[in-house]
């Protein structure tokens, strides 16, 4: 039920809970309160040049747009990576039932003063999944009588991807980023993953082994940078595509890419994940360790290990809906293949064609 | 059916059959006890996990629709006991809300098996099942051995969550149903500094280094609030967090254990059931706290 218009101003007086450091003469960080008259539209950025212009002049953070374009204010909100100039203070406040915010940096990354953050290590790792188009020369035409075009369906696999700002929101709540210092971050994998769908690109597989090198298999697919992503570029579905195209453009010996095809493989032969020996799947022979603690544990229990799952009633249909997938997805490049502009020359596009052809 | 009962199809997902078959028991008789039918989907089948959208999305869109599809034919909410599935599922109801080629594609290939998604179906996840379905004031007329004096710390995982818009039965960004469910049990409910931190399950095969990291990570914050037991809304972070618990504490040198158990569980000790019956003898963390 949509909540009915209320066009009454508020104004409520907040407390804002803003971390401060300053390196060169703290020793640690710290948290200062402010108190500021607040009402109904003013951003997190607003209340912070307030508090700047009439309360603490000292007071350092990053800002320029005010409209969601630039991504230089992103900060935490009571620990929920935002952009400043996007998030109100009074829904904030509702929303956490507290008559207090509170305003952090960036996590993951270096603090340099108050709420300012070095973004530089995030952005060189960025720059090693190599973030540009190398020209595909059997795509780009020869002569510049012909636009290099791609169809609408072509775009829509990476046009959401388009949108990022480098604001880094999501690398500040990545789970994998807090564990794995080498982890390149969602947004610098979806970057990865936006170049080399694009079809008129060349450079897919020295950017997949980099990707491979910089943590493609170290995401866990936990979902919260889709959650932070101001602009809603989904960066975890971006990096699932990421890896079916490395996948298919030959990176087969991985665990992940081994667990990728075993799934694939068992849904369609039992309608579920054959779990006894995927450890053995996955990892090879230092998977027969998780077997044997696996198969130790149901004895305790009185039950007998067996190392194939069972079939599933529903199993049958769903090898129908693999096999009519393959079906429709080879129609589909056959047909976009013959709708491109100068396609006697140019070659089929790979990650298309060979789909889940290994299934 | 009885009509004084609520009645749901039930996904079983991959933790309540195979080797985990003695839980898809255990749920029924919890929910059983709070006058809820659960009507097993036979056809059902794996959600993938979200993996197989690595090979194919396509695949994971008809799947999941025909999963949805099939409790839309027997006119009931799907109820799904595990977070992951719950995430996938709800994931492919957006996409096919939002993606009319989407939606054409997979009801052309969902026809062969005479079925169809309409998207008209509800969705629901155990947890909501209880806290509001089925609701705080019935679950607290059923308690019949509180959980009082008990310091429990409620973990969430990551697939309730995010994204924030597949469920709307709370706000994403500050859920509660599982304390709210666990006050009623009558145990303390004590806050602690992962709770939005992911429990690593799904690296365990393609990365165990990280994901041991990840699980010890998550029980150092809950360890260090002193707690008695731990109660996870999601049957996957219960693995991770239990069995996983050791060896993850093993490797990141440190020394100590804390029992975890599934919600669910826990609410069927609370309404009577005994410690056998709620499958306490399976965990791999004994679970040595007075219940």
């Amino acid at each position: 039920m949509a909540t009915p218009l209320n066009i009454e101003r508020q104004k409520v007086e907040a407390n804002i809970r803003v971390h401060r450091f300053n390196p060169e003469h703290d020793r640690a960080p710290y948290f200062d309160v402010f108190k500021v008259e607040v009402e109904t539209g003013m951003t997190v950025l607003e209340v912070l040049q307030v508090i700047k212009e009439t309360q603490d002049s000292t007071l350092t953070f990053r800002a320029s747009c005010r409209s969601s374009i630039c991504g230089s204010c992103a900060v935490r909100i009571n620990e929920k990576p935002v952009l400043a100039c996007s998030t109100q203070v009074i829904p904030t406040l509702v929303a956490f039932w507290k008559s207090s915010i509170t305003v952090s940096p960036l996590k993951g990354l270096p603090n340099i003063r108050d709420l300012v953050v070095d973004i530089d290590p995030a952005l060189e790792k960025l720059s090693r999944l190599h973030p540009y188009l190398m020209e595909n020369k059997e795509w780009i035409p020869e002569t510049l009588e012909h636009e290099s075009l791609m169809s609408r369906e072509e775009l829509k696999t990476f046009d959401r991807n388009t949108d990022c700002i480098l604001c880094a929101c999501c690398f500040s709540t990545c789970s994998a980023v807090s564990v794995d210092p080498g982890y390149a971050g969602p947004f610098s994998l979806a970057k990865a993953y936006r170049f080399s769908a694009d079809p008129r690109d060349s450079f897919k597989r020295p950017r997949m082994q980099a990707a491979q090198d910089y943590g493609l298999w170290s995401c866990a697919q936990c979902r919260k940078c889709i959650t932070v992503c101001p602009k809603d570029t989904r960066p975890a579905v971006a990096i699932q595509r990421l890896r079916k195209i490395s996948i298919d453009d030959g990176i087969h010996n991985t665990p992940g890419s081994r667990r990728a095809k075993a799934y694939m493989n068992d849904v369609a032969k039992f309608g579920q994940v054959n779990k006894p020996i995927l450890p053995v799947v996955v990892n090879g022979p230092k998977g027969w360790a998780a077997v044997e603690a696996e198969e130790g544990y149901l004895r305790k229990h009185g039950l007998t290990h067996s190392l194939q799952a069972p079939r599933l009633p529903g199993q049958p249909h769903v090898a129908r809906i693999c096999q009519r997938v393959r079906e429709l997805t080879q129609n589909m490049t056959k047909k976009r293949t013959a709708l491109r502009p100068s396609n006697e020359e140019s070659k089929p596009h790979r990650a298309e064609e060979e789909g889940i052809r290994d299934e | 059916m009885n009509s004084d009962k609520l009645h749901y199809a039930f996904y079983r997902g991959c933790c309540f059959q195979g080797a985990d078959i003695h839980w898809l028991e255990i749920v029924k008789e919890v929910m059983g006890l709070l006058d809820v039918e659960l009507h097993v989907l036979e056809q059902g089948v794996c959600c993938g996990s979200g993996v197989i959208e690595e090979r194919s999305e396509l695949t994971s869109l008809a799947i999941n629709a025909r999963n949805m599809a099939l409790a839309e034919k027997m006119g009931l909410p799907l109820f799904i006991p595990c977070a992951t599935c719950y995430n996938v599922i709800a994931n492919c109801r957006k996409v096919m809300a939002e993606d009319r080629e989407s939606f054409r594609l997979v009801n052309e290939i969902l026809k062969e098996e005479d079925l169809e998604y309409e998207g008209t179906g509800q969705l629901t996840y155990i947890l909501w099942a209880i806290a509001v379905d089925v609701g705080l004031e019935k679950l607290a007329e059923r308690v019949v051995t509180p959980l009082t004096g008990l310091r429990v710390a409620a973990y969430y995982g990551c697939h309730l969550r995010n994204p924030p818009d597949i469920q709307d039965y709370e706000p994403a960004d500050h859920l509660t149903s599982l304390e709210n469910i666990l006050r009623v049990l009558g145990a303390d409910v004590v806050d602690y500094g992962t709770k939005k931190e992911c429990c690593g399950f799904h690296l365990t095969w393609p990365n165990r280094e990280q994901s041991m990291k990840m699980t010890s990570n998550v029980l150092c914050g809950i360890h260090r609030q002193g707690v008695d037991l731990i109660v996870t809304a999601c049957p996957l972070c219960y693995k991770s967090l239990d069995a996983g618990q050791p060896r993850a504490l093993a490797a990141t040198g440190h020394d100590f254990l804390v029992p975890v158990v599934f919600f669910s569980d826990l609410v069927g000790l609370a309404c009577g059931m005994s410690r056998e019956r709620a499958g306490l003898d399976w965990h791999v963390v004994p679970v040595n706290v007075r219940l």
